[in-house]
């Protein structure tokens, strides 16, 4: 028998699962609030609660919101963006800003116990940064190393989360990505990999993995 | 998250684009016995995995292992969505895969005790019917540990 959380109402409203519990969470959130026990357990007492029910399918509502983070105490990013020369090229620009947040990185990954998550590729945030930067620069989309370019962006997108999230506190998810898109070289250089992509007769789909659709306020294919 | 109704025209589209028929006949097993008697496993289709495993592709119906006794603050994520929030995992695996609540449930007695091994897909891109062989393997794995319940999370 399974039970579980709904992130999307409508999802498992047309598709029926036997039992599951719909949370108002982020996507990306379904327990709600990291680092709070009690209100990850009082989730999960509510969906395992449904297995012991008589009949089904069973769609119930939490009623519980997660906590709305106040903008008085969300922590300011530590980081400063270096103002760069657009006439410098990609390599310049992402190195340049690299050395502004790896002192932010090992900060918030020893804050973390030495967790990170920007160590999927087998290849290191310089090697990854400088090769993007080289595609870049060649203006030539990395349709030979599709693998690689999937780990390296993916890295390179939560090195910078990490970097700005590196102070403790409640973070406001929205903003920071906000300012990862449209304050930083590599969110200008992923915007241009995402166009690239978008016109590729064949490659389309992978624009989707590059940027999120909030990012472009429209679907990404 | 907020009810599609509620999101811009461009995410309720996408949303929405996802609702499905039903997976086949309705199906309801009946709880055989009470939940502290229960043997329970994870599974998550947040694309998590452990760094020395292979990580998921861009699309991929494949699945991984997590061994119940590693050490999940080790586990890394290589979903191929970028429309999820990441920052809530990076500060706290359970928040996905809340596998320190259910050891934590098993120590009170609250579920009778946890799988062996849980287990990880990734969730983008391909039609249910694509993890189909995926998901019978896994079935069968449970069946196996003796598994009553499986608690599932999205991302």
């Amino acid at each position: 028998m399974t039970t579980g959380i709904s992130l999307v109402r409508e999802n498992a409203e047309s598709m029926r699962p036997p039992r599951s519990l719909w949370v108002s969470f982020s996507l990306g959130r379904p327990l709600g609030v990291p680092n709070d026990a009690q209100f990850q357990h009082r989730v999960i007492a509510a969906a395992l609660n449904l297995l012991e029910r008589g009949r089904g399918p069973i769609l119930e509502d939490y009623p519980v919101n997660a906590p709305e983070v106040s903008r008085e105490t969300v922590p300011a990013c530590p980081v400063s963006f270096p103002k760069t020369d657009n006439n410098s090229n990609w390599q310049s620009r992402l190195s340049g800003e690299l050395s502004s947040l790896k002192p932010w990185y090992e900060l918030g990954r020893r804050r973390r116990g030495g967790r990170t998550l920007a160590c999927v590729s087998n290849l290191s945030i310089e090697e990854n940064l400088r090769k993007l930067g080289e595609y870049l620069d060649l203006n030539r989309l990395p349709i030979d190393e599709l693998h690689w370019f999937k780990q390296a962006i993916e890295d390179a997108k939560v090195f910078y989360l990490e970097a700005m999230t590196a102070q403790p506190g409640n973070h406001d998810q929205m903003q920071v990505n906000e300012t990862l898109w449209r304050e930083t070289q590599l969110g200008a250089g992923l915007f241009l990999f995402y166009e690239g992509f978008r016109a590729h007769p064949t490659l389309h789909p992978f624009a989707r993995l590059i940027l999120p659709r909030t990012a472009v306020g429209g679907t990404t294919g | 998250m907020v009810r599609a109704t509620d999101l811009p025209d461009y995410e309720r589209e996408h949303l929405l684009g996802k609702n499905l028929p039903p997976l086949g006949p309705h199906c309801w097993t009946k709880h055989a016995k009470p939940l502290k008697e229960m043997r329970v496993a994870l599974i998550t289709t947040a694309g998590i995995h452990f760094q020395d495993d292979e990580s998921f592709d861009f699309t991929d119906a494949s699945f991984r292992p997590i061994p119940g006794e590693e050490d999940s603050s080790n586990l890394i994520m290589s979903h191929s969505s970028a429309n999820f929030d990441r920052i809530g995992f990076v500060e706290d695996v359970n928040l996905v895969f809340p596998i320190d609540r259910f050891k934590e449930l098993a120590n009170v007695g609250t579920i009778g005790s946890l799988a062996s091994v849980h287990y990880s897909f990734m969730g983008a891109g391909l039609m249910p019917e694509a993890y189909e062989q995926s998901t019978d393997q896994v079935a069968h794995l449970l069946k196996q540990d003796q598994i009553d319940a499986v608690f599932l999370t999205p991302v």
